[in-house]
């Protein structure tokens, strides 16, 4: 059983389709690649999965269970995590205590909680910013920590929004580990990036919206070398 | 665990904006227990009432402080919890002589049913809907108070005959003749506030309050329940400042809709807080600190005298009758002056202000660059 | 059945005048994004200077309008320029605590000099009815919905078919998209603000000759205002309008059937019920 499905999914506003007749499926464990031209519909599909609006028709089901309609923080506590594709400090408290915010989803315990945020900072090797402000960060260590955050909440399944947007090579590099180390924790992701050679790098599958629409999907050599994918690309081309 | 120690707050400046400058408890103590001794040294009634104002604002301040500082949700009518809190307790004392340790509950109540009402409104929705919804609230219970002349006898108030004296075992505890007692129920009342920020803010709700204060959305997608959350921030703070409008109304004996149901008292409970330092933990006591001596010196007169005395002003000129006359009223205008002053410049309050000067002399705790592949520091 | 058609009559009347205060707290917010708590007091402005207008040099108070309206919008203007521009990107909190700052200070001020006692303008017609329909209407509010709309019409067609007016419009939509497309928004904020300020002012100078001056009489209005800006959806121009009259007739019919005292209770009822039920307003979009 896949671990999260997305069946016919719609999104209006107004009478704009920003989502239209999305099919997908994730299985547990693999990570998903999700292309596609600005305005395509990608942050509006997290969106819709993570509960911040709901799905105009079509349904959703994670772990076996239909979440249409669920608030963000229900979908969290379920063990669905997302970053933001413009990275959300809690500016005024230190690195280890956003980290904290995220651990407190699964425990009550501050001590418990700054725990395992310090844990999550020592995978990222950032512990040594524990105590900075997070609104003086970098974008590097601003997305960083928004990883370091949400994977506090111990999730199953994790949604990450152009995490790799507005990075150099170097700190590009960092988070295409940090998603395949990842993975080897068991953890299954769906990945929103524009960059089409980390995508290559770290997909099992990959798929592709365009207008609202799903255009392809399959591995990343079928989706790469599909003439529709390469024609809505058209002026970006850079296959690896 | 490598850096499992790093985070002390015993004995050392917390350079986070929790916000709470951790004093060595030494001196937290010493200034408490002189103040629980300041009353066998000090026989001025006059100051004794300068404390207990003090202690009132530090009341009101710490409280605002729970949904407005750490929540980040500005109440503009708070005057509502303080207002329904006085006239629950005094008329029920007048008119049904029910002792006030027994009608600070049914105030308590009051002001929680409507934290929960506005709440329940209010919290669901994104914007300025609680700003504006709390001052509403809080001017219909006015007007409504103001009107319904039977029962609260409307703009003349209600006038506290006498307090039943305090029993406890069968002996005599106090029978509210001096200062003293009501000096005592209004340090305790400070201290309590003091208290629940200090759990509060160190505490899971905390943490949350203040993700909501920083980032609602992504509050919400690390788990937080938003309105759950706002709901018992607000709670709390209505809570606490009933009770100071409990204490306010047995200590000055008098109640009216302008004083205690006013936009103006809410305005100042506001402004305790931001003066001294918005979602700090001693942010309000600086502000008390601050607007306490402030406010009297206004009323006494105590401003233009200095003006005259030190010959800026002359006392007989048209503008020293001016000021003569007026500065004692204006103490509302100097609010709204502060308040500009205090936005504009210094947002974050004194204790703000300090800590930035203090984060600019110590430098970032990481001297180790963080590895990265490649061996370049990707942090410039 | 009189009675309820004469209140709903005066009910319009100063629901006229309250749209206009309305439509300038809505353009203010519409552009800036800026929660004006200091409206009433610009109102308050408004009443005082038409009063000395009128004490000092005799001139009717709908006449002076044409003083008022300039002076209020050059008064706005400088109060954007010097302390709400500071404040645009700051916090929302900030921003509504600056501008109740500014309305204590401006309230306060005016107390200082002029004393709380209560000042009123009295005209030849201040008392006086016309006959509508069989209904006594009163003189001075009659003149002041003519007034309003006439004030009201010039400024949809201003927004509406004037360049100026589309980039304000521009600018309230999306302020990035205006500012890329050559819009000075900066200019813009000036403007609206400015425009804000007169239509209050100038709401004042209407009612001054039917309702008391004093310094306080401002933060009634301001709460009204804002909820007749909620009522018609935050930023719509035509929400305000017609949030205005509803408000106005509330109010009227309020007076009438239960208590002079306790009508302002049954606007901020009404309020508290639209953020229940409506929060976006009866005309469910926020637009200009």
């Amino acid at each position: 059983m896949a671990l999260l499905e997305i069946r016919h999914l719609f999104k209006f506003f107004g009478g704009l389709a920003a989502n239209s007749d999305i099919v997908c499926s994730v299985e547990s464990g693999m990570i998903m690649g999700l292309i596609g031209p600005n305005g395509s519909g990608k942050t509006t599909l997290f969106n819709c999965i993570t509960g911040y609006y709901p799905p105009t028709k079509g349904e959703i089901i994670f772990k076996g269970q239909r979440i249409n309609g669920l608030k963000p923080d229900r979908v969290c506590k379920l063990g669905m995590a997302r970053t933001w594709q413009k990275v959300r400090p809690l500016a005024k408290l230190s690195v280890l205590e956003n980290v904290m915010v995220g651990a407190l989803a699964r425990t009550g315990s501050l001590k418990v909680a700054r725990r395992a945020a310090l844990h999550q900072l020592e995978l990222m090797r950032m512990e040594n910013r524990a105590n900075s402000l997070a609104g003086s960060l970098s974008i590097g260590e601003r997305k960083k920590l928004e990883v370091a955050r949400v994977l506090a909440t111990q999730p199953e399944l994790l949604l990450l929004d152009e995490v790799m947007g507005g990075l150099n090579p170097v700190e590009s590099e960092e988070i295409i580990q940090l998603i395949l180390d990842i993975k080897k924790r068991g953890l299954t992701q769906v990945v929103i990036e524009h960059d089409m050679k980390a995508i290559m790098r770290i997909s099992d599958r990959v798929m592709v919206l365009n207008s609202g629409e799903k255009l392809a999907e399959g591995t990343p050599q079928q989706v790469v070398s599909n003439p529709d994918v390469v024609t809505a690309y058209l002026g970006s081309a850079h296959v690896a | 665990m490598r850096g499992a120690r790093q985070v002390k707050t015993f004995g050392r400046i917390h350079l986070t904006a929790s916000g709470f400058a951790a004093l060595p408890l030494l001196i937290v103590a010493a200034v408490v227990a002189a103040l629980f001794v300041f009353p066998w040294l000090v026989a001025s009634p006059y100051l004794l009432h300068l404390m207990i104002l003090l202690f009132l604002s530090v009341a009101m301040g710490e409280s605002w402080n729970v949904i407005g500082g750490y929540c980040g949700q500005y109440s503009v009518g708070h005057a509502a919890y303080f207002g329904v809190g006085a006239y629950a307790a005094l008329m029920l004392l007048q008119y049904k002589h029910i002792a006030p340790w027994w009608g600070v509950w049914v105030a308590i109540a009051a002001a929680l049913i409507i934290s929960l009402l506005i709440g329940t409104i209010c919290f669901r929705l994104r914007g300025p809907y609680f700003v504006l919804a709390s001052i509403a609230v809080a001017e219909i219970i006015r007007l409504v108070v103001l009107n319904w002349k039977q029962l609260t006898n409307g703009a003349e108030g209600i006038l506290l005959v006498d307090i039943p004296p305090l029993m406890l075992g069968g002996r005599l505890v106090t029978d509210w003749l001096s200062k003293t007692p009501f000096y005592y129920l209004g340090l305790i009342l400070a201290l309590a506030t003091l208290l629940v920020n200090y759990l509060v803010q160190h505490s899971k709700l905390g943490y949350y309050l203040q993700a909501i204060r920083e980032d609602q959305d992504a509050a919400h997608s690390l788990g937080i329940n938003l309105s759950f959350y706002k709901n018992v921030a607000l709670a709390i703070s209505a809570l606490l400042t009933a009770l100071s409008g409990v204490f306010y109304g047995l200590y000055i004996g008098f109640i009216d809709p302008a004083s205690v149901l006013g936009v103006d008292l809410s305005v100042q409970m506001v402004l305790i807080c931001i003066i001294g330092g918005i979602g700090t933990n001693f942010g309000p006591v600086v502000g008390a600190l601050v607007l306490v001596p402030l406010s009297e010196a206004l009323r006494a007169n105590l401003l233009s005298k200095f003006l005259f005395s030190i010959g800026v002003v002359q006392e007989t000129s048209r503008v020293g009758g001016f000021l003569k006359e007026n500065l004692a009223h204006a103490h509302v205008l100097i609010y709204g002056i502060l308040v500009v002053v205090v936005i504009l410049f210094m947002p974050d309050g004194v204790l703000g202000f300090g800590k930035k000067l203090i984060a600019r002399r110590a430098r970032p705790l990481s001297a180790t660059p963080t590895p990265l592949v490649g061996g370049l520091d990707g942090s410039t | 059945m009189r009675v309820l058609l004469q209140s709903t009559a005066s009910g319009i009347l100063i629901g006229g005048v309250y749209a206009l205060v309305g439509i300038g707290l809505t353009i203010i917010y519409g552009v800036m994004r800026v929660i004006n708590f200091a409206h009433g007091e610009l109102l308050m402005i408004g009443m005082y200077l038409t009063w000395i207008i009128f004490t000092s040099f005799g001139v009717d108070p709908f006449l002076s309008i044409a003083i008022t309206i300039p002076a209020m919008f050059l008064f706005g203007a400088f109060l954007q320029r010097v302390l709400i521009n500071r404040v645009l990107n700051a916090l929302p909190q900030n921003q509504i605590l600056l501008t109740i700052g500014l309305g204590l200070v401006l309230s306060n001020v005016v107390m200082l000099i002029y004393t709380s006692d209560y000042k009123i303008i009295t005209t030849r017609y201040s008392s006086s009815t016309i006959n509508l329909a069989g209904l006594p209407i009163s003189t001075p509010l009659a003149i002041s919905l003519l007034i309003t709309t006439v004030i009201t019409a010039i400024l949809y067609f201003f927004l509406l078919k004037t360049d100026t007016g589309q980039a304000i419009r521009a600018t309230a939509q999306d302020r990035d998209a205006a500012q890329l497309m050559g819009i000075n928004v900066k200019r813009m904020s000036v403007l609206a603000f400015g425009i804000g300020t007169a239509l209050a002012g100038t709401a004042g100078a209407l009612v001054s000759p039917t309702y008391y001056i004093f310094p306080q009489v401002g933060g009634a209005f301001t709460l009204k205002a804002f909820v007749i800006v909620v009522l018609g959806g935050m930023g719509s121009v035509i929400g305000a309008t017609l949030g205005g009259i509803i408000i106005g007739v509330t109010e009227s019919l309020a007076a009438v059937y239960v208590s002079s005292g306790m009508k302002e209770v049954f606007v901020y009822v009404l309020f508290l019920l639209v953020l229940l039920f409506k929060p976006a307003g009866l005309l469910g979009r926020s637009r200009m």
